[in-house]
């Protein structure tokens, strides 16, 4: 015998009047967990060079990240969901740059800003790594040299997007016990027909 | 006068003096013997109008120089830069070293700030400074192998093979950074009391980036403190040397971050000076505009973080959204936000598109009425007149030993601006004052960087009124790229073009140096040719490495909130520090 013999609507109904029934949202704790999750995503306060100038005026009235949640940035990465790198990573900072990638809690994710971050970009150069994704796994990458802050809050609707698709354990007791991530997007396949559809540009003798 | 020093340095130093060097700069340039270079930097620094600041120290590597006619034949030359304020002079003095024998004396005892500028060239070309009380490496890491501005250090890091860290690399690497005092030259007790060290940095929201600081504390007293740089380290020197004289413009953007187009400005003065490019007028008075600008929207950045890091947390929204104004002018003249890179030798990239004049105007009324506000919501308030009057000060004599310049300098009362004092790009025909504060505290290099804005404002609506006619390009063979229009009538002009667009300009043989006044100090590029398209070697000058250098003396004896305010008030930016 099934101890849930009625539907949550019906259990609400025979338990509240009318106009107070409409007081209960229902949800999936799964789904309501990764809702908190990418509706809030922290991010460390961290940065290595101009990226992090744009990505701190994402956060000013102007563009006002806050919108999106992310206003939160934390000075110890123990508190942060997302360490943005943004900006060169040189080898004197990388063994510094994994420590605090380590020190972050669980789940974390990486943004990758910039060229620099992406691919060590226009230094190629015996000091830079040629991409944080060398010492590090990245879950989004920014182009841009530095990526406008308009850039930068796409990625991360974009990887809140993602975060809301992701399934992780809820408990040790059943269920899938694998974090499933969604498959990364392709910005060039999404974006690209429009892309190359874009074939009149504004004059720049005007303003 | 300049001439008038070098008779008596020949006179007096006879025997010392190896060599005059002609240069494209007109720097008096002598070559020095090894064991001579002290005492004739002594001199100078106690002859009447003395050369009191070691401007710049730096070395080349001489080994793959074709074009060394007035030069003694050398491995490597020490280049010692010496300036002059009361005399507005600059001389150069050259020691030549041998291979075998990379050894010269520090001049550590004579200039305070000679220090990292002598560990930078021990870590860049393998110089041995004897006497130098703490000769490390200075921006590569601690396990470097090679001296990276050596001809034969490999350049790009593609060449060195993939990077790779392991668990027992990172350990490693994070056992080297832990901090031993007594290799740094510190004592770890003062006999009754053990000192506590407190590790600041890299990572830091208040040093602004990757900067480390150790503080040796007494209590809450920092008793002395200990750079650690190079974390920002980008080579951008070694870069020089690859990138063709046109395509090297783009790096020069990124060294000041927050200077954008001025950091081209101090490159270019110094390439036009080289290929005797004469810039038209219209281009001049379109640099100088852009250049303003980008001094107040660097001066905004450093006013809104410098009162968050005391503590006042709204001022940095109304400023970034002054900033965000002016990068919509920048973005509808040049296209680009941070870093345009929109200068070109021999002029702009672009002309002034149509409407430009009225963006900058509704700008200029708006913002010096907002200043007003800001002064109301930050300088007059009374938590942060205590948090910075009277922190951080030092005197006008200790600026000039240390290297100071820019608003540090002139807080001390000081009204040297090389705007004025070395009008380039036609400042001289502009109406603004020099403002300068006395006490040389962090509260007065404020006061003297928001005046700056007001006057950069000023300049700024000069431009707009007296924007000349004309090209915005100069018609000298070597500016890139060449205009267009008279290809399709000669072939040579034809070559010319195909030439500097695909190859780069061939700049003739030589060195040339030009410093500007930029957002942080006094910043410029001391160049040397050797006839080819790229250049031989890339010296750049920042402000914020002598001014950072002076950290350790300023923060002796306040606390570590102080400190906050203290490095607030310098206005550094680390890819102006480490290159």
């Amino acid at each position: 015998m099934s101890l849930i013999t009625k539907t949550p609507e019906q259990w609400v109904n025979s338990h509240f009047g009318p106009g107070e029934s409409e007081n209960f949202m229902f949800s999936r704790l799964q789904d309501l967990i990764t809702w908190g999750r990418k509706n809030s995503v922290w991010p460390f306060n961290f940065g290595l060079s101009c990226c992090y100038v744009e990505m701190a005026t994402s956060l000013t009235s102007t563009y006002d990240v806050a919108r999106f949640g992310s206003e939160v940035i934390r000075g110890t990465p123990r508190e942060a969901d997302v360490m943005v790198i943004a900006g060169t990573v040189f080898i004197k900072m990388a063994p510094i740059v994994k420590r605090l990638y380590e020190q972050m809690m669980e789940p974390k994710w990486v943004i990758s800003m910039g060229s620099c971050a992406n691919s060590g970009g226009m230094y190629d150069i015996y000091s830079v790594v040629q991409g944080v994704d060398k010492i590090l796994p990245v879950d989004l990458y920014i182009s841009g040299c530095p990526p406008r802050p308009e850039a930068f809050m796409e990625g991360l609707l974009l990887l809140r997007e993602s975060i809301g698709r992701e399934r992780r354990p809820i408990t040790w007791l059943g269920g899938s016990q694998t974090v499933e991530k969604p498959v990364p997007l392709s910005m060039r396949k999404i974006k690209g027909e429009a892309r190359k559809a874009a074939t009149t540009y504004d004059e720049p003798n005007r303003m | 006068m300049a001439d008038g020093v070098i008779e008596q340095l020949k006179l007096s130093f006879a025997n010392a003096i190896l060599a005059e060097q002609t240069t494209h700069d007109r720097i008096p340039t002598l070559w020095i013997k090894a064991d001579e270079i002290e005492k004739v930097l002594a001199h100078l620094k106690q002859i009447p109008a003395p050369f009191s600041m070691l401007y710049d120290l730096t070395a080349i590597d001489e080994t793959e120089r074709e074009h060394r006619s007035e030069q003694p034949a050398c491995d490597l030359s020490v280049v010692y830069h010496l300036l002059s304020m009361e005399r507005n002079q600059d001389i150069r003095l050259k020691v030549a070293l041998d291979d075998k024998h990379l050894n010269i004396s520090t001049v550590t005892g004579l200039f305070k700030n000679a220090s990292w500028y002598e560990r930078e060239v021990f870590d860049m070309f393998g110089v041995n400074f004897f006497g130098h009380p703490c000769l490390k490496r200075l921006l590569m890491p601690q396990s470097w192998q090679g001296h990276p501005l050596r001809k034969t250090h490999p350049a790009r890091a593609t060449e060195m093979g993939s990077y790779q860290l392991s668990v027992d690399k990172e350990q490693a690497e994070q056992d080297l950074l832990q901090f031993k005092p007594e290799e740094w030259g510190l004592k770890s007790s003062n006999g009754d009391q053990e000192y506590m060290f407190l590790n600041l940095g890299p990572q830091h929201p208040g040093t602004h980036g990757v900067l480390r600081i150790i503080l040796q504390l007494y209590g809450e007293e920092i008793n002395d403190s200990v750079l650690d740089i190079g974390f920002h380290h980008r080579g951008a020197e070694k870069m020089g040397e690859r990138q063709n004289w046109h395509s090297y413009i783009p790096y020069t953007d990124r060294i000041d971050y927050l200077g954008g187009v001025m950091n081209n400005l101090a490159y270019l003065l110094a390439v036009e000076q080289l290929a005797g490019i004469e810039v038209p007028e219209r281009a001049q008075t379109i640099r100088v505009m852009m250049c303003e600008l980008f001094r107040i929207a660097s001066h905004l950045v450093w006013y809104g973080t410098f009162a968050q890091d005391i503590g006042s947390l709204s001022p940095v929204f109304y400023m970034f959204n002054d900033r965000e104004q002016i990068f919509r002018i920048v973005e509808g003249i040049t296209g680009g936000r941070m870093h345009p890179s929109w200068f070109r030798i021999g002029g702009v990239a672009h002309d002034l598109p149509a409407g430009w004049e009225k963006s900058i105007l509704d700008f200029t009324g708006g913002f010096l009425k907002n200043l007003k506000d800001y002064d109301r919501l930050v300088m007059e308030n009374s938590i942060f007149k205590s948090r910075t009057v009277g922190i951080g000060a030092y005197s006008h004599a200790e600026a000039l030993e240390w290297g100071v310049t820019g608003a540090g300098l002139r807080a001390t009362g000081s009204d040297w601006d090389l705007r004025k004092k070395r009008p380039y790009s036609g400042y001289q025909n502009y109406n603004f004052d020099v403002p300068t504060a006395k006490n040389g505290d962090c509260y007065d290099r404020g006061l003297v960087r928001i005046e700056e804005m007001r006057q950069s404002v000023r300049i700024i609506e000069q431009c707009v009124k007296s924007m000349p006619k004309g090209p915005i390009k100069s018609n000298h063979p070597l500016t890139t790229p060449p205009n267009k229009e008279q290809t399709l009538k000669h072939i040579e002009t034809m070559i010319q073009h195909f030439l500097n667009v695909s190859w780069g300009p061939i700049m003739p043989a030589g060195e040339s140096f030009f410093g500007i006044e930029a957002t942080k100090g006094s910043n410029g590029y001391y160049l040397v040719s050797d006839g080819t398209n790229r250049s031989y070697r890339t010296r750049i000058r920042t402000p914020s490495f002598p001014h950072l250098q002076m950290v350790p003396l300023l923060s002796r004896g306040t606390t570590i909130s102080d400190l906050m305010a203290i490095l607030g008030s310098i206005d550094f930016v680390l890819a102006d520090l480490d290159r």
